[in-house]
């Protein structure tokens, strides 16, 4: 589609796109495909860096997203998009409402008060440790107050979120954890005080910040995962385009927002765009690609009246459609709602450790009620400060850190051998999963050229027909168009000029001044029927007639075998014809096939599997893997997946499936450190507290546990490393990653 | 005892300085991209940047 960028400086556009802020500048979301090339978007993020007008800017690979505040007084819209586009990066600007500042806010909250929470704790420690050292009468007593002083920050205003939670809690009637966590601080301070204020009994003000601190430490680390990896779950709404082109009365055309449309209104769709609302079509017939709303990967023909959905692509040529629903009511927003209903479910039932730990700290408390029911009957001098005591010894702080630590070390970990964790319940999922359901096109195998079938047409050497089309192909990330560059690898590639990809059709561009076309046969010659074969054209005529042919991904037999070492039998599950997938199966030694799969088959399997107890592990990258992927247990999406993949995947691999062993002996490690973390601290806070409960733990003891079970916690996590035969990915993939 | 009484004071206040320049970066969006930076200076300049930066420049002049 080419529009010219002028019509982003239109007001009702920038009003779709700026997002004010209050410091009077705008943030601008842009999506950009191409940010996964990990070159392609450290030179993009020179060139903006060099823009006047630029204040600051992010970037989220995973999310092919481009966060950027402003001056826009200086830069407008127009000059922006040209800038990338120099930089050879297509970028799309994004509906203000998706720059989900929300969640940037909640993860700006959480770390400031755990910066409040670290810098006072050491100050309560620091003063504390005065006391330690024996300082005795108003020496002591300046120091009990400082205490106070320091610990008062902590518990007043960084432990708000365990107050808000708690009472939440209650409210609903379903109390959790922070129950009892923020009875325990409110307790601890409390008690603190008052022996401050009296002058007499110990104080524990350098614990409960501490407590405070390492609780946040974990519940930061949770949140951050969360949100780093949900925008990456938007690629629906994403694709919804905000730019439409407007029929006026005499039959010219206008660029529109697509929130200005109304129904009635008749709108043209360039060739490989997106339809902005859904509507009735108006030219004679069409050919779309409606994959991102039912996953169904093949064209569907359309005729004048019949309705077209928001999010359909158009192929082959421009469409006339008349809008029947605004933007807001079309089909693709409903589905994207939707789809982030199922998610936020999914995502928030699984919080694994919550039950055992509400379980402890209920104990706990029961037990520190028992403690001052004793000590009030054998000597009620002491019953306050041995009370104090239970609690502060058997607060749950390593517990409360094993798992956000765990997860967020695993993460990393994986992120550095080519896998991101899109759903951090994937991580643990992954160590249980016993069967892999795998698609075969595009993960198992992939297009690959053989020169020698390269049939040529008006006497064009072979080797200069893939030479251009490869010249064609550079640009583009298409398996089809990579397996070219394959092919073409020992051959000198000439230069392409305005080289434009049409979605659902091929390559078009210039070489030497002769326009020629490259792809589908409808697209590059017209005449020909569609078949496996690639053509390259020219004006004239078709040049060559390019066949492709399936091979296995490199590294396919060795993922596919050690899989079956780890654990994990692995079955084929494709929609392509029984004799392509019974090669396939041969040549992997795979027994459990099965070909002709629709979406429905694929997910009807899955069901079927998990009925039986056996726990999947979906991989495919196709929009008819969609379904699948959404129910598995674990969904790995290859790089060069559909967005409607990418939108279920729960661990992208940025390589392939050779990755997905070592990320599996990887869960399986975690997993184990995590039990042991959680056993261990558990041992520590229940063995400690008899020694509590007997008034024999003074507050330096305590603290120094506590920090030592924390600390081991930590430690211990760091075990998690790389399986000694995974490869690190190169740096070059790293870039992006990162 | 009175060297107690000036350093106190002078460790509140640097606390809670430290607190508000942190205040400051994380509302200026300090913390976003803590991976990117760190490579962008080893990287080479490629030709099309340095195209891309003069033209920049060059309108900055005009």
């Amino acid at each position: 589609m080419n529009i010219d960028p002028a019509v982003w400086s239109r007001p009702a556009l920038v009003a779709e796109v700026l997002r004010r802020r209050r410091d009077g500048l705008a943030g601008i979301a842009l999506r950009i495909s191409a940010l996964d090339q990990p070159l392609l978007a450290l030179r993009l993020e020179r060139v903006l860096q060099a823009l006047p007008g630029v204040v600051r800017m992010s970037f989220d690979a995973a999310a092919q997203r481009v966060r950027l505040v402003v001056d826009d007084r200086k830069l407008d819209l127009p000059r922006l998009l040209a800038a990338c586009a120099g930089a050879g990066c297509d970028a799309r600007p994004l509906h203000r409402d998706s720059q989900d500042d929300g969640d940037r806010r909640l993860l700006n909250r959480s770390l400031q008060r755990l910066l409040v929470a670290g810098v006072f704790a050491m100050q309560a420690m620091m003063f504390a440790l005065v006391l330690y050292l024996g300082a005795r009468d108003t020496t002591a007593q300046l120091f009990r107050w400082l205490g106070m002083l320091s610990a008062a920050p902590v518990v007043g205003y960084a432990a708000w979120p365990f107050y808000r939670d708690a009472l939440a809690g209650l409210r609903a009637g379903r109390p959790g954890i922070d129950v009892p966590v923020a009875l325990a601080i409110g307790l601890i301070f409390m008690a603190s005080t008052v022996n401050a204020m009296r002058g007499g009994g110990e104080v524990y003000f350098d614990s409960v910040s501490m407590f405070v601190f390492v609780l946040l430490l974990g519940r930061h680390l949770a949140l951050r995962a969360r949100v780093r990896h949900r925008a990456l779950g938007e690629a629906v709404a994403d694709a919804m385009p905000i730019l439409a082109q407007r029929r006026r009365g005499d039959g010219t055309l206008e660029a529109a927002a697509a929130a200005e449309l109304v129904p009635g209104d008749r709108v043209h769709v360039a060739e490989g765009a997106a339809v902005p609302c859904d509507g009735v079509l108006e030219s004679r017939h069409a050919r779309i690609d409606e994959s991102l709303l039912t996953g169904e990967s093949r064209a569907c023909v359309r005729r004048r009246g019949e309705a077209v959905a928001a999010g359909s692509i158009a192929l082959d040529a421009p469409l006339d459609l008349e809008i029947t629903r605004d933007v807001a009511a079309s089909a693709t927003s409903m589905l994207a709602k939707l789809a982030t209903a199922a998610h936020g479910l999914r995502d928030g039932a699984a919080d694994a450790d919550a039950p055992a730990a509400r379980l402890f700290v209920w104990r706990v408390l029961a037990l520190a009620l028992a403690t001052a029911a004793f000590w009030l009957w054998r000597d009620p001098a002491r019953a306050f400060d041995a009370t104090v005591a239970v609690l502060v010894v058997a607060c749950p702080c390593a517990f409360g850190l094993a798992s956000p630590a765990v997860r967020t070390r695993g993460m990393a970990v994986l992120a550095r051998i080519g896998v991101l964790v899109v759903r951090p319940q994937a991580l643990d999922a992954l160590a249980d999963v016993d069967r892999a359901l795998i698609d075969k096109t595009g993960t198992l195998t992939e297009p690959a050229l053989r020169v020698d079938d390269i049939e040529t047409f008006r006497g064009t050497p072979r080797m200069e027909a893939l030479a251009a089309a490869a010249a064609l192909a550079q640009g583009s990330r298409h398996p089809l168009a990579q397996a070219v560059l394959r092919a073409a690898d020992a051959v000198g590639i000439p230069h392409a000029a305005d080289v434009q990809a049409v979605a659902g059709g091929g390559l078009r561009g210039c070489i030497g001044g002769r326009e020629l076309r490259f792809g589908r046969a409808g697209f590059a010659c017209a005449a020909a029927a569609d078949d496996d074969v690639l053509w390259l054209a020219d004006a004239e005529g078709p040049l060559a007639r390019i066949p492709v042919v399936e091979t296995l991904r490199p590294h396919a037999t060795e993922a596919v075998a050690a899989l079956r070492v780890a654990g994990i039998a692995p079955a084929i599950i494709s929609g392509d014809a029984p004799g392509r997938v019974r090669d396939v199966a041969a040549q992997l030694g795979i027994d459990d096939w099965a070909a002709r799969q629709s979406p429905e088959d694929k997910l009807a399997r899955v069901r079927a599997e998990q009925a039986a107890g056996v726990r999947v592990l979906a991989i495919g990258d196709g929009s008819n893997d969609a379904a699948a992927l959404a129910a598995a247990d674990v969904a790995a999406v290859p790089s060069g997946g559909t967005d409607l993949a990418r939108t279920h995947a729960g661990l992208a691999l940025l390589r392939g499936l050779e990755d997905l062993p070592a990320a599996r002996e990887l869960a399986v490690r975690a997993r184990a450190i995590l039990l042991a973390n959680r056993r261990w601290s558990l041992l520590w806070n229940l063995g400690a507290i008899p020694f509590a409960a007997l008034g024999l733990v003074p507050p330096w003891l305590a603290a120094l546990g506590m920090s030592a079970s924390s600390l081991a916690v930590v430690l211990n996590t760091l075990r998690i490393r790389e399986p000694q035969r995974a490869t690190s990915l190169p740096a070059s993939l790293r870039a992006g990653t990162a | 005892m009175n060297a107690l009484l000036v350093l106190i004071p002078i460790t509140l206040v640097l606390a809670a300085l430290a607190v508000g320049i942190f205040f400051w970066a994380v509302g200026h969006d300090q913390f976003e991209d803590l991976d990117t930076p760190k490579i962008l200076p080893l990287l080479d300049d490629p030709p099309e940047v340095q195209s891309a930066q003069d033209q920049v420049r060059d309108a900055r002049k005009n």
